[in-house]
């Protein structure tokens, strides 16, 4: 089988952020970048920017809505009760579960977004580009469909790569 | 980065007008109707000591959590702190105006009433001002302690007076928690001596520590546009606005539950307290105000990113939040006092006032020392702070 990945493998820092600008410089697509702790430049600086957080706003409005619908619909318009003589419409009682079911469902929806869209369901297999990439190892994943291949990893060497894969 | 600010001659004379408006206000206040003056006085006393400990609690907690970003604007709490001598002694005039404020504090009124008398172990006056000056003598004693390591720590440096530092602040707040709710339940609290919420004290603890990180964040805000710490960035602004928001939450949250759990049970001890301020012709709007103003808006304008690391949004938004305090502290102590709804040039003179004290004071404690702790050892961190 044909190679389809460059993987640049870096052990400081320091390189893999020369590495980084230089290929941004060059118009070289990086396809993806593993870093043990996040990397400020390249969080800011890699061209996608997560919308999770916007989308777990929606859900959290779209949940708040709905919860209170649901509650005024069950509480006071279909079968209206009398807890203790407070009126049906128990308005701040309601805002408890309103609060709960709230959080409840922003974590799970953002929970299964993020899994959607990461590829990360229980029966599908992640592929791990490089093992030290988990441990202590800075690694940059190189597409060579989108992108010249020798270009990339000649840059990645002349930046201090420890080693550059073809995989 | 050694800097000492200069107050200059404006800041001074404006705060000075600012004290004799707060004072011509008291006095024609206290000749209307002393009641009223008393109310004013407590309600501004209040105000300053929570501002003074919150910021003093804020400075603590920066120590204890090894904050990096904080570490350069550390003096600006620490001279708020600097209020709290002045705060004692306004607070020790209160003694003459218990009688007034505290319906508890006349031996009549406990003779006839059961209630109160069961109570009177803990509610008499010569315990009150035992227990005043107590709170302010710790308060005060663990001010100088952490100010005097902290610049001690300027000059020598090392990381011994850090570590010293961060013990001493642990220690602080351990007694602050425990001293500011029974300081809350004493002063206002027990203004409706037959009501109690067990969640009063932790709410207005709250609403200090809230309204401290306002203010210190209006300071820093101020400061910058005058070109004192130039480090200050957006991450600098996103983690002022992350405190705000959080303790927006929080203070939001013992409110409700406080409002929600005695609205629920109807208890007519309990709900004698809320009828007067959610019902009552006046303090309706201020109840509802209350909760808009210090939950609803910072909440929804310090959420996204884009508004929580403005300067504009955060300019805009603190002085809203610096009213709603004083309306919380309006709603808590006016009706047990004063009775019906009055709000005049009384009340905004007094405040006007008590701010320039405040502004006054906090200044001079800010010009006594540098103003960038130079030997913090987490000051460059903050300099190149980025979230």
């Amino acid at each position: 089988m044909d190679s389809q990945y460059i993987l640049g493998v870096f052990d400081e820092e320091e390189a893999l952020i020369s590495a980084f600008r230089k290929m941004k410089k060059q118009e070289i697509e990086i396809e993806d970048v593993f870093t043990p702790y996040p990397v400020h430049e390249i969080l800011e600086n890699h061209g996608r920017k997560s919308k999770i957080t916007v989308v777990g706003w929606f859900y959290g409005f779209f949940a708040t809505l709905g919860v209170l619908a649901f509650l005024i619909y069950t509480a006071v318009i279909d079968w209206p009760l009398n807890y203790g003589g407070k009126p049906s419409n128990a308005f701040p009682s309601f805002l408890v579960i309103t609060i709960i079911l709230t959080i409840f469902s922003i974590t799970i929806l953002s929970l299964f977004t993020f899994s959607w869209r990461a590829n990360l369901w229980p029966s599908n297999e992640k592929p791990i580009y490089h093992k030290e990439a988990t441990d202590d190892k800075f690694v940059i994943l190189v597409n060579k469909e989108l992108t010249n291949g020798g270009k990339a990893s000649s840059v990645m060497k002349e930046s201090g790569a420890i080693e550059v894969i073809e995989k | 980065m050694e800097e000492k600010i200069k107050l200059s001659r404006i800041y001074i004379i404006a705060t000075l007008v600012m004290i004799v408006v707060g004072i011509v206000a008291l006095i024609i206040t206290f000749m209307g109707d002393p009641q009223r003056g008393w109310a004013n006085l407590l309600l501004n006393n209040v105000y300053f000591v929570s501002l003074a400990v919150g910021a003093l609690l804020f400075a603590s907690i920066q120590r204890v959590t090894h904050s990096g970003w904080s570490a350069g604007f550390i003096r600006v709490p620490e001279a708020m702190a600097g209020f709290l001598p002045v705060a004692a002694i306004l607070f020790l005039v209160m003694i003459f105006g218990a009688q007034s404020l505290y319906h508890w504090s006349h031996a009549t009124a406990m003779e006839h009433d059961p209630l109160l008398a069961h109570k009177a172990a803990y509610l008499n006056l010569p315990f009150w001002i035992i227990r005043m000056v107590a709170y302010f003598a710790l308060w005060i004693l663990m001010f100088v302690i952490i100010r005097r390591l902290s610049l001690r720590e300027d000059a020598l440096g090392g990381l011994d007076l850090f570590k010293k530092l961060e013990h001493r602040a642990k220690v602080f707040i351990f007694i602050v928690i425990i001293t500011f709710s029974f300081a809350m339940i004493d002063w206002v609290m027990s203004i409706d001596a037959h009501w109690y919420s067990t969640i009063f004290a932790i709410r207005n603890f709250v609403a200090a520590f809230h309204h401290a990180a306002i203010v210190i964040t209006f300071i820093v805000l101020l400061m910058h546009r005058k070109g004192y710490f130039p480090f200050l960035n957006k991450s600098h602004l996103g983690d002022f606005s992350r405190y705000i928001f959080m303790l927006c939450i929080i203070w939001g949250y013992f409110w409700f539950t406080e409002f929600m759990l005695i609205w629920y049970a109807n208890i007519p001890e309990e709900t004698a307290y809320f009828l007067p301020r959610v019902r009552g012709e006046g303090w309706r709007f201020y109840f509802f105000a209350n909760i808009i103003i210090n939950w609803f808006l910072p909440f929804v304008l310090l959420m996204p990113k884009a508004t929580a690391r403005n300067h504009t949004v955060l300019k805009m938004v603190i002085p809203i939040l610096i009213v709603g305090q004083f309306i919380d502290l309006y709603l808590q102590i006016f009706p047990g006092t004063v009775g019906e709804q009055v709000l005049g040039f009384q009340e905004i003179g007094t405040f006007v006032g008590f701010a320039g004290l405040f502004m006054l004071v906090t200044g001079w404690v800010l010009s006594r020392a540098n103003l960038y702790p130079v030997n913090h050892p987490y000051l460059e961190e903050c300099k190149n702070h980025h979230t």
